[in-house]
């Protein structure tokens, strides 16, 4: 009895100590009773080769951008790398100003969107919503993203799908295919079911902020302390990272929810635009490139439901997909130009 | 049963329900995607349908005289309202601004049921825990701590399966498989907090099961009309998976005439989808656990949630569990409140200095 009390307090401990990292945005610091001898061992590590890896990714990405756009001028590189200077020598102002994070100007690196990762939603016993008629959501998508790589592939763009049929998996499971494989954005297609059926309409999202305080509380922590540990650290260049990937999968979401309103409207008189709309979809959080997902259909409207049961309507989203995607990849392609 | 929710009589160990009245209720909270539970430190353990409705007009808001109507009574006036289910997968649905305050809204409800009080009522403190799904993730709770401030004073996320171990006193070398209609969630006790290796979610729940058995009994008998609440109340009533106890034979309007349609088979199918991911899950993380601890773990299976009902579930696991050296799965005697007990055991031991830090004022 006094074991399982003593146990008990234990528990009760790590749970209180969960929710609190939780409450002050935090990254949770579970399984650390596992690692914790790994965990100092490499904090050492880290700090020890920290100043090596900064030096080198400079001078790499100062060799890349120059080699690649015929030279970035030099008040770019000075401007850009905020993170370096932060790291190597964390002042107080530098670190509040990593809580609102420039998003980084594509236009530093010339890229291009070569690689699409498409997901259609659900599979396998994970139906997606249903409707009296038969028609089931994850059958649609599916039919969706194969028409719509036969319209990315003719146009150039190299596609990879999470899913070839009828397959379930799971959403950590599509964001690793979609990591793995290197995608360049990431596209999820679903069909939506709004209890208002009334409402035909398309909505895009992608993910969006979280009211995280995370970078406040972090600066002011680390004001006081005497360096980063390494799990803050992560947390804060994963954070950089992610307004970042946000700002380019906004631009994403916009460009897909402005096609698909557009276009499928000729087809489908009524449709309304339901926006571009922030969410943290867990798919949308674990990949690690600009990634949206688009409601395509509301199959809880009679009338959308039928069209949905024609291929020609099918194909109609396809290429309304296709010409969102393929604006967002050519806007990108501008920006990056008239960087260099 | 009252209009509001099925209630019950707290006859779970005292421990749990005496001892602090400072003023405070202590609550746990079990907040499903088809039903939610509440126990509460003054006795009281309530279970709503996880139902909220707005009145679609103002002639529905004249009929109805209310601005909001939530659980059982919800389901059987949908006619007259814009109804959400707040909750997906056992987490705030994504996107959707109406169903965060939907779900603020059935907690409100929840939190009085179980004696908060309100204005002018002697409002007490509320100290509550609530479960969410084994692989919740970070921005998950903190989505759902957003939609609780203002409702509760303090606040304590868990893991469902966690809150079940908690309440059973289950917390070496068990392994809890908490199956709602939502989520499957699983997580091994190593007499520690459980860490992610520990936990695992499935979505083949009850939902999915909801789903199948829709799709192919609309196959089998296209000229039957049945809603998804039709299926649901089935499903609940004959979920069964191995030999059917009887044929199953329910009603459906063929053409509004009520006719008698054999659903048995379709019920075994839609039902049967469940055993190979969760069997699956329970083997893979019994195989992780240390090698002389598997042994005790695959005898100390615990299922719980509403569709551990199912029959000739826990026999069908123990069956396959004989295959990899034999084991013990048993359902908990009262799966429907099993999880919001264990929210208020974790609620009551928590000490006070833990929940002052855990305010959201």
């Amino acid at each position: 009895m006094a074991e399982l009390t003593r146990t008990k307090e234990r528990i009760l401990r790590e749970a209180v100590r969960e929710n609190v990292e939780i409450m002050s945005g935090r990254l949770p610091g579970r399984g650390r009773h596992r690692i914790g001898v790994v965990m100092r061992a490499a904090r050492l590590f880290f700090f020890l080769t920290l100043p090596i890896a900064i030096f080198t990714t400079s001078y790499v990405v100062a060799k890349v951008a120059g080699g690649r756009s015929g030279g970035v001028p030099e008040s770019m590189l000075n401007r850009q790398p905020p993170l370096q200077r932060q790291a190597a020598r964390p002042k107080a102002t530098d670190l509040v100003a990593t809580s609102t994070p420039q998003l980084i100007d594509p236009a530093v690196f010339p890229v291009a969107v070569r690689k699409v990762v498409l997901d259609p939603g659900h599979g396998g016993t994970n139906l997606g919503t249903t409707n009296a008629g038969g028609l089931i959501e994850k059958e649609l998508t599916l039919d969706i993203a194969h028409r719509l790589r036969e319209l990315l592939e003719s146009n150039a763009f190299h596609v990879v799908m999470t899913r070839e049929g009828d397959a379930q998996l799971s959403l950590q499971k599509r964001a690793l295919i979609a990591n793995e494989t290197q995608g360049d954005i990431f596209v999820s297609i679903h069909v939506n079911w709004l209890v208002t059926r009334q409402i035909r309409g398309v909505e895009t999202y992608f993910l969006g902020a979280t009211d995280d305080p995370y970078l406040s509380a972090l600066a002011a922590r680390e004001n006081q302390g005497s360096g980063y540990s390494l799990a803050d650290l992560r947390g804060l260049i994963e954070e950089i990272y992610a307004n970042a990937r946000m700002g380019e999968s906004r631009r994403l979401a916009e460009a897909v929810q402005r096609s698909l309103y557009r276009s499928l409207l000729e087809r489908n008189p009524g449709l309304q635009d339901r926006g571009v709309k922030t969410a943290p979809f867990g798919v949308l959080t674990r990949t690690g490139m600009p990634a949206i997902l688009a409601e395509v259909a509301c199959l809880s409207n009679r009338q959308e439901a039928q069209l949905l049961m024609t291929a020609s309507y099918r194909q109609f989203i396809a290429e309304a997909l296709y010409e969102g995607i393929n604006a967002y990849a050519s806007g990108l392609n501008q920006r990056s130009q008239i960087g260099s | 049963m009252d209009d509001q929710g099925h209630e019950h009589k707290n006859d779970s160990n005292s421990e749990s329900s005496g001892g602090k009245d400072d003023g405070i209720l202590y609550v746990g909270i079990d907040l499903g995607t088809s039903r939610s539970a509440i126990s509460t430190s003054n006795g009281v353990r309530k279970v709503v349908e996880s139902y909220v409705g707005w009145p679609v007009d103002m002639v529905a808001r004249k009929v109805l005289k209310h601005d909001i109507v939530i659980g059982e009574e919800a389901l059987k006036l949908r006619p007259m309202l814009d109804m959400h289910r707040p909750l997906e997968n056992g987490l705030i649905k994504e996107g959707s601004e109406k169903d965060a305050e939907a779900v603020r809204q059935l907690m409100k409800h929840l939190v009085v049921l179980g004696g908060a009080g309100g204005k002018g009522d002697g409002k007490k403190q509320v100290r509550a825990v609530v479960g969410v799904p084994a692989e919740a993730l970070r921005v998950n709770k903190q989505q759902l701590r957003g939609a609780l401030t203002g409702i509760v004073d303090s606040l304590m996320i868990v893991t469902e399966p966690f809150a079940v171990a908690y309440g059973l006193d289950a917390l070496l070398h068990s392994l809890i498989i908490d199956i709602g209609a939502g989520t499957a969630d699983f997580c091994v006790m190593n007499g520690r907090y459980p860490n992610d290796e520990d936990q695992r979610t499935l979505n083949s729940a009850g939902d999915a099961i909801d789903q199948i058995l829709t799709k192919s009994v609309q196959e089998k008998h296209p000229e039957a009309n049945f809603s998804e609440h039709m299926v649901r109340e089935w499903k609940e009533a004959h979920s069964f998976v191995g030999e059917p106890p009887e044929r199953i034979v329910v009603k459906a309007p063929v053409r509004g005439k009520p006719t008698k349609i054999d659903i048995t088979d379709e019920m075994r199918n839609a039902c049967e989808s469940l055993v190979a991911p969760v069997a699956e899950t329970m083997i893979d993380l019994i195989a992780r656990v240390e090698p002389e601890y598997q042994d005790r773990i695959r005898n100390n299976v615990i299922l719980s949630g509403g569709t551990s009902l199912t029959r000739g579930l826990s026999d069908r696991l123990q069956a396959i569990l004989k295959e990899y050296g034999g084991g013990r799965v048993k359902v908990v005697d009262d799966p429907i409140f099993v999880g919001s007990d264990g929210g208020l055991a974790i609620a009551m031991d928590a000490p006070d200095s833990d929940w002052e830090r855990l305010s959201s004022g």
